[in-house]
């Protein structure tokens, strides 16, 4: 049972849920208490125990059904088919009869364990061969022959091709060579069957992770319109994972501790007799973020990612400004509030992507529309590549931003060795930063932001 | 806890069956998950949209096993102060002021700060005893000598530091007080934690917890649920209220009806003596079920398609 059920729990751990030792100890303990005869109890057990959200349920029952169906209906099947089979033969009385005996011992074991039809011996030889051929690595479809192929080997196929030709040459007993190659037909139907559930157990999911752990790494400007949904959802699962993980920091306001000295204060009018109790209150004050993203030409392969970050962080984060621009500087916070995440992005594409830079006039902009909001408690996140063409970059608003917040954070999505050739200027706005970075993955992304809800 | 409620804790179809006794109709997950967690001592976090009857099945299960149901409300701002134990900060400062002549008694004569304090080391700990101590729930729930159903509500309505804190409460059963030292349970409690989902909890705290869905209810078990809550009712009325509330929810509503709307609306048509559904009192009594003006509008035009569906 505990090895069935390790084999259940590292399948789910493919499929993406995260089962630590402690859950996997729990679950056994409460699959002793309810014993393994009624399949929905189990079923209902095993996700009370083992998943931990709504979908992780749906896709533990899902897999629950993959996995334990197989077994047991191949099971039945292998069952019955042997019976028939037992029949057909028995109608054969002169064959069956007269069926030396001289010959079933020089059998191959195997022939001989096909000829007994013993069902479910042969299947627990197919899991045990299976087992042994490292089955659940199986990961791409393309494997599933080659592994039916090599738990054939492994029962013994070629003995029992070798028993086959030998009674077909010796062309004594018809009948034992036609049970034979029928058997040996059912049986690589029922290897086969088998490959395919654990295909499905083991490997579907693996695919999407490998695809996912793919997408994480690859750079933001290479990632295909397919894959376009999943980086989303990726992005809002990253952005809502570092929302949660610092979230801590909120109001706190406690009331577990006298203050003695605001006490005695509060009460010196009743000379000194404590009437009314003071606390000590601490608040820790979320910070402001300001988020300022570059949507012209020059970006445009990446700036849906970072529009897409930008909106994911404004819905976790309570105090985010975020703004656009290509000249003009544009504030899309009640945008990102009203829309949802594809038609925010398709008004702000259409309406102020693909146009040509002008960081000069974005950041005349933000001297009029933010500057004065921007305070000690704020952090300035530009993302955009400082291709200025060759205007006037006005360095000095983006000097007196760094003076005037807490902390200033420039991401750029090209790569370092290309900045400040052509008409990149970064070299001109990297004074006013506190941190410079390059930002081209979806790593990256994670690994600024998680810095940034750190310290902030 | 267990040991005295074996018999009653026997097997998931007792408790089930038992429970339908009380008037809770429940699903075999549900009484799985009760049946699990009293016999491997472990909390439910209970999840599920507003209404399906998350913190009555925890009222129910104290009252199957007669024992207290303690309960704790969460909200934000809430801590350790409110939920475990505080000491009586008035009552400390009261009494300070009342002795101080004591207090002067003991001190004549001594001479000297050290032999002051030296004096005043023989009384102990006077003020910070079990006589100055506040239990709050999760006190009493662990103090409580027969055990107790210990219902956490809306757990994510608390702040993560609440819920760190919990942690040791939920895996170990006890909890330190730096004053006085660790608190042990006497008796194991069941612990229940309801959630609505306006957050995603911590992972150690879902790891210590049987995790139990409670959708909204199949209609068979809608129609026993309406049948024991509320008995007066015709069935075929019945069976129609049912089948039109299902219709209702596999629309995109912003708040789709739970049971307890239901229930609360076969109460009112049961008031109201309708015999048969039709437009009219539908269109009356809509704002039972519904709750948001927008869903209202919504289902209006829609009704007569609905009601024909349903009946």
């Amino acid at each position: 049972m505990q090895k069935m059920l390790s084999q259940f729990i590292a399948a789910l751990r493919q499929s993406g849920l995260p089962i630590s030792q402690a859950e996997t100890l729990d679950a056994v303990r409460a699959v002793q208490l309810v014993g393994l005869r009624e399949r929905e109890l189990l079923k209902t057990t095993l996700s009370l125990s083992l998943s931990k959200t709504r979908p992780n349920q749906l896709i533990l029952e899902q897999l629950f059904d993959d996995y334990f169906a197989g077994p047991s209906t191949e099971l039945s099947k292998a069952l019955d088919e042997g019976d028939d089979l037992n029949v057909a033969m028995e109608s054969f009385p002169a064959s069956a009869d007269d069926r030396p005996a001289a010959p079933q011992g020089e059998l191959s074991a195997l022939a001989q364990q096909l000829l007994s039809g013993d069902g479910e011996g042969l299947t627990v030889a197919v899991a045990a061969a299976a087992g042994a051929e490292n089955l659940s690595n199986i990961s791409v479809f393309t494997q599933k022959n080659l592994y039916s192929y090599r738990i054939m080997q492994r029962l013994g196929d070629d003995g029992l091709l070798a028993d086959i030709n030998s009674s077909r040459s010796s062309a004594l007993e018809p009948a034992l060579t036609n049970t034979l190659e029928a058997r040996r037909e059912q049986l690589q139907a029922q290897v086969r069957d088998y490959v395919e559930q654990q295909f499905l157990v083991h490997a579907k999911h693996k695919g999407m992770k490998f695809r996912e752990d793919l997408l994480h790494k690859v750079k933001l400007s290479h990632i295909e319109h397919q894959d376009y949904h999943r980086m989303a959802a990726l992005v809002a699962k990253a952005a809502r994972k570092l929302a949660t993980q610092h979230s801590r920091r909120r109001k706190v306001s406690k009331r577990g501790m006298l203050d003695v000295r605001k006490t005695l204060a509060a009460n010196a009018a009743f000379d000194g007799v404590q009437f009314h109790t003071r606390w000590k209150a601490t608040k820790i004050e979320r910070p402001k973020i300001v988020a300022i993203c570059d949507v012209s030409g020059s970006v445009s392969r990446v700036a849906r990612f970072l529009l897409l970050f930008l909106y994911s962080l404004q819905d976790v984060l309570p105090k985010v400004r975020s703004f656009v621009f290509a000249s003009e500087l544009v504030e899309v916070s009640e945008l990102f509030e009203r829309e949802s995440v594809a038609v925010a992005m398709e008004i702000i594409m259409q309406r102020w992507g693909n146009m040509s830079t002008n960081y000069g006039t974005a950041l005349e902009g933000l001297q009029e529309q933010v500057l004065s909001s921007i305070d000690k408690k704020t952090t300035v996140i530009m993302l955009g590549d400082a291709r200025n063409n060759n205007g006037d970059g006005r360095a000095d608003i983006w000097a007196q931003v760094y003076r005037q917040s807490r902390r200033v954070l420039w991401l750029n999505p090209e790569n370092k060795v290309s900045w400040n050739t052509g008409d990149s200027i970064m070299s001109e706005y990297s004074p006013g930063c506190s941190e410079v970075d390059a930002c081209q993955s979806l790593n990256d992304i994670n690994r600024i932001f998680s810095r940034l809800l750190k310290y902030s | 806890m267990i040991t005295q409620h074996q018999a009653k804790l026997a097997s998931p179809e007792i408790l089930r069956s038992n429970f339908e006794k009380l008037g809770y109709i429940c699903s075999d997950a549900i009484a799985t998950a009760v049946y699990l967690a009293c016999q491997l001592q472990k909390p439910i976090l209970i999840e599920g949209p507003p209404g399906v009857g998350k913190t009555e099945l925890a009222k129910k299960t104290a009252e199957y096993l007669s024992s207290p149901l303690i309960r704790m409300q969460c909200y934000e701002g809430l801590d350790e102060a409110k939920a475990l134990y505080e000491w009586k900060y008035g009552k400390q400062l009261l009494y300070t002021q009342v002795l101080k002549d004591q207090l002067g008694d003991v001190m004549r004569g001594a001479r000297g700060l050290d032999e002051s304090v030296q004096r005043l080391h023989q009384f102990g700990d006077i003020f910070y005893s079990e006589q100055f101590l506040e239990r709050r729930p999760l006190l009493q729930a662990l103090q409580a000598e027969e055990g107790a159903v210990l219902l956490i509500d809306e757990i994510d309505k608390a702040d993560q530091e609440f819920e760190a804190f919990l942690l040791e409460l939920l895996s170990d059963y006890q909890v330190s007080i730096p004053e006085i030292g660790t608190v042990k349970a006497k008796s194991k409690p069941i612990v229940m934690l309801t959630s609505n989902n306006t957050r995603e909890l911590g992972d150690a705290l879902k790891r210590r917890c049987l995790h139990l869905y409670i959708p909204f209810p199949e209609a068979s078990l809608e129609n026993k649920i309406i049948a024991s809550q509320v008995p007066e009712i015709n069935e075929a009325l019945r069976k129609n209220l049912v089948s039109f509330v299902n219709e209702l929810r596999e629309l995109s509503l912003k708040k789709a009806p739970a049971v307890s709307e239901t229930i609360d609306w076969a109460r009112a048509l049961l008031l109201l003596n309708v015999t048969a559904l039709d437009e009219p009192w539908l269109k009356d009594t809509l704002n039972l079920l519904l709750k948001f003006q927008e869903d209202v509008e919504l289902v209006e035009p829609e009704l007569k398609r609905l009601l024909n569906k349903s009946l």
